[in-house]
């Protein structure tokens, strides 16, 4: 089937892709733009406000969560704009068509692509006003503009003399024409860009004043808790609702298509109505199967179907047949829960004729799918505001909590808000796919010839379209939800980003071999799953470089000089792991009891490599030192880049020591921090982040430290043990 | 039931039931929301305020335990005008990424502070140990403690 649709998105591609571009095009109109004489503001365009006042107004499309767009995306402005970042306030973006990613034709958050994306268009939008501004006071003092200069929120006139307030200029600004393509600020010129730089919410979240979605109160607001099925997709055939209705502050109980929700005056007496609320479930169409149920279906998918070609070059079978050894290991990797810290939430207020939802959510224009879907409203009719984000690491792209808060505030008519409990975020979270990854590599005299790897598992997308799809055609009438979905998958590529999730980062295997055969057997257990911080990269890249460092043992060599001679057209690759090596003393001796690892993975177009330090002590994997290589272009705010890259390492490690999704019969096994445990602070390494100073375009930065570190650990521990460590996470019991 | 109890510094009478957690008294019957939810069983220190000078677990201290307490919370630590000495380190070190846990942190470091204001480097680790940060600001939290503390001395980490 996966076969027959890939097939048919190739021979379809040329012919209708641009019929399918034509229809993505937004067919509504968004942000009025222009002079509004009546309270002096000036929006020069669906991002800029400009006031009389001297307030300037940024509206921030990617939402905050961590990542720092909040303080990266406004230093692109302000860098044009020529005033100080701190002088600008970012307000966050309802759902609108100007708002939309790019790659992605919707208005999501994720990829690492916040930076990449806004990079022209953002320091253009600040480059055009500065331009604008420019020729209103040039137009004034009756010179050229070019001869005009900007400073710190001002134009000053030539003469050196007179200057005027950006405030003063707004009106006639608003009626100047920039006539051609805008000039950027040269490299050489900048200020702030490559700079140190404070995070402009450092403040509101050291005083405990950022407000997340957790935080909105509105008058007449009720609290509502979900109880949910246990097992996935089972339904809801009777509960005791009188029974709960009499406790105390309960304001009603409602079924809804996710579970049974308990809706109160206060947040404590749902959660108490809630243990005496007593749900039959039919679990007919219910998740039955254990986690060993999964792996044993993805072996039995790997032995029957060899998968689709994603890459091939050479012949690897000739390689095989030529080579002298013709080595082959499996690995396993379990479901992850994302674990944002601000557990699942939202607030929704039905009014009837529309809605509004406040919510921290990556994703606001498929939350008003998800509120139209519950309600009798269309798209259009719901507004999204969204508020810092308390993580996100991809949970937040699934508009699930938001379904709920709405489809709640649909049946009773008041404000609600939806609060998860931890147990209810780890149990029914949506998680980062098992995967099972079988490869085969052929070896004549100690040089690799050939490199096979097979990819088993799901694909996101078909989880994610039915929301996604309709978002991209937010007048299409709801019946065509569903079928939306459908073609969604059936264009995948053109109607829909093309699916890269089962095998990014294995299809740029970077070294230099002659044969290689990479192929996806798709294969969906049924489990639901989405986007985690680094995605497939998270799992192709434990596969590809643990397997490399086998190879290298195979081979006889250091694993550092191996992947090193294989990357001779690989300047950046070698670079980076050249620079991890050095800065981690690679080869140097180290004290009785550790040993090192390293790793090399690109992923969302940034090069990293990592060397970590680690032992076993007290029967518990220790990990000491990360030392880190990065390449990411263009660096903004090399502070930021820091904590993206030292976080990644963390919610890596975290990933590769403990992190473990297990099902029984259909149901999550864990439940809160003791049994899915999170890296504390006394386990946290020292981490060592060197960034390559470049001047290419920039990449993202908030996924790219994950992958590498899962396998370097895993090297470091077989260097340690001489035990090979094939599935997740890893133990010290080898 | 009635409870009585000093926020900030400011007596609030409240009629609530005595099981209710002191996290969901301070943010809903308060509104002070700098206090966080993360886990509700005392394993994330998110919702940790000073109950009498003593880190406690908000999310797992029934409020009837807190009748006739001070409690402080992330907003009674300073004020906006004259923030507490940490905050201002959180915003120098520019400690927050996504935030959340951020007020737990910052409460858990101000205990640490007043009862040892010279704290080791262990003694920092030890104390900050039941405050998960997911995004992993962990080396960034060490040097804003480190940078309050008096005569603070790195001293060998273990593993370093």
């Amino acid at each position: 089937m996966t076969m027959n649709r890939r097939a048919f998105l190739k021979a379809g591609a040329g012919a209708s892709g641009g019929l399918m571009l034509s229809l993505s095009l937004p067919g509504c109109a968004g942000i009025q733009t222009g002079y509004e004489p009546e309270t002096g503001e000036w929006k020069p365009d669906a991002w800029l406000e400009l006031t009389q006042d001297d307030e300037i107004y940024f509206t921030l499309a990617r939402v905050e969560m961590g990542q720092g767009t909040y303080t990266g995306l406004t230093t692109l402005i302000a860098e044009e704009l020529e005033v100080a970042p701190a002088a600008i306030t970012p307000r966050f973006a309802p759902a609108a068509p100007e708002y939309r990613n790019p790659l992605y034709k919707l208005q999501l958050t994720g990829g690492s692509t916040s930076i990449a994306t806004s990079w022209e268009p953002l320091r253009t939008a600040g480059a055009s006003a500065r331009e604008m501004l420019k020729l209103a006071a040039a137009r004034i003092w009756k010179v050229e503009a070019e001869a005009c200069t900007v400073r710190d929120g001002h134009v000053l006139h030539p003469n050196g003399i007179d200057s005027l307030r950006y405030g003063q200029l707004v009106e006639l600004a608003s009626k100047e024409v920039i006539r051609g393509e805008v000039a950027l600020k040269p490299r050489s010129e900048w200020k702030l860009i490559g700079k140190q730089g404070n995070r402009l919410d450092a403040r509101a979240k050291s005083t405990g004043t950022a407000e997340y979605g957790i935080d909105v109160e509105l008058p007449g607001q009720v609290y509502a808790v979900v109880t949910r099925s246990p097992r996935y997709g089972g339904r809801v055939r009777s509960f005791n609702g009188d029974e709960v209705r009499a406790m105390p502050g309960v304001v009603d109980v409602v079924e809804i298509e996710r579970g049974v929700a308990v809706v109160a005056d206060k947040y404590w007496r749902a959660r108490k109505a809630q243990t005496a609320l007593s749900v039959s479930w039919d679990f007919s169409d219910a998740l039955s199967l254990s986690t060993s149920d999964v792996f044993e279906g993805y072996r039995k998918a790997a032995d029957e179907d060899p998968g689709e070609s994603e890459r091939s070059e050479g012949d690897f079978d000739d390689a095989s047949k030529a080579a002298s050894t013709v080595f082959s290991a499996e690995y396993a990797q379990p479901y992850l829960a994302h674990a944002t810290l601000e557990p699942m939430n939202a607030t929704a207020w039905y009014q009837g004729d529309r809605a509004e939802v406040w919510a921290p959510t990556q994703a606001p224009d498929l939350g008003q799918i998800a509120v139209a879907r519950v309600t009798d409203l269309s798209p259009g009719d719901v507004t999204i505001h969204t508020t810092f984000l308390g993580g996100g690491f991809g949970r937040r792209l699934t508009q699930d909590f938001i379904e709920e808060a709405a489809a709640v505030s649909f049946k009773i008519g008041k404000p609600v808000k939806v609060i998860w409990s931890r147990e209810e975020d780890t149990r029914h979270d949506l998680f980062r796919p098992a995967m099972l990854h079988r490869m085969k590599a052929s070896l004549a005299d100690g040089k690799l010839t050939g490199w096979h790897h097979q990819i088993v598992g799901p694909q996101i997308l078909d989880w994610y379209v039915r929301n996604a799809a309709p978002a991209q055609y937010p007048w299409a009438p709801k019946f065509l939800y569903n079928s939306l979905g459908s073609a969604g998958l059936m264009f995948e590529g053109i109607a829909t980003p093309r699916d890269m999730s089962a095998i990014e980062g294995a299809i740029e295997y970077p070294y230099g071999v002659g044969n290689i055969d990479i192929r996806h057997t798709h294969t969906d257990p049924g489990v639901p799953v989405t986007w985690w911080r680094s995605v497939g990269f998270s799992h192709n890249g434990f596969a590809v470089e643990t397997f490399m460092d086998e190879l290298a043992h195979e081979a006889g060599e250091d694993p550092y000089q191996f992947r090193r001679k294989l990357l001779a057209d690989e300047p950046r690759h070698r670079e980076v792991l050249d620079r991890a090596a050095r800065l981690a003393g690679w080869g140097e001796p180290l004290a009785e009891g550790r040993a090192r690892g390293i790793a090399l993975f690109r992923s969302f177009g940034t090069h990293v490599a990592q060397v970590v330090e680690a032992g076993i002590e007290h029967g518990e994997i220790r990990v000491y030192r990360v030392a880190c290589a990065v390449d990411c272009g263009q660096v903004v705010n090399p502070r930021i880049v820091e904590d993206q890259i030292e976080g990644g390492i963390l919610f890596g490690l975290t990933a590769a020591l403990y992190g473990e999704i297990t099902l029984e019969q259909g149901e999550v096994q864990q439940s809160n921090f003791h049994d899915y445990r999170l890296m504390r602070q006394y386990e946290r390494p020292e981490v060592t982040v060197d960034i390559v100073d470049s001047e290419a375009a920039p990449t993202g930065v908030g996924e790219p430290g994950v992958p590498p570190v899962i396998p370097a650990l895993g090297n470091a521990l077989f260097a340690l043990t001489g035990q090979r460590q094939r599935s997740l996470p890893l133990t010290a019991d080898v | 039931m009635a409870v009585s109890l000093t926020v900030n510094g400011v007596e609030r009478k409240l009629d609530v039931e005595g099981d209710t957690p002191l996290l969901w008294v301070i943010r809903d019957e308060l509104g002070l929301k700098g206090t966080k939810f993360g886990c509700g069983a005392g394993l994330c220190g998110a919702c940790t305020v000073h109950l009498n000078g003593q880190p406690v677990r908000s999310c797992s201290t029934p409020v009837e335990l807190a009748a006739g307490a001070q409690v402080t919370t992330i907003e009674g630590l300073g004020d906006q005008d004259r923030l507490h000495a940490l905050q201002a380190a959180w915003i120098e070190q520019g400690v927050p990424q996504c935030g959340y846990c951020q007020s737990g942190q910052i409460m858990s470091a101000a205990h640490l502070l007043a009862s040892n204001p010279s704290p080791s480097r262990n003694d920092i680790v030890n104390a900050m140990t039941g405050n998960i940060c997911r995004c992993g600001t962990y080396s960034r939290i060490i040097a804003a403690v480190e940078s309050v503390a008096a005569g603070s001395r790195p001293d060998q980490q273990e593993g370093a």
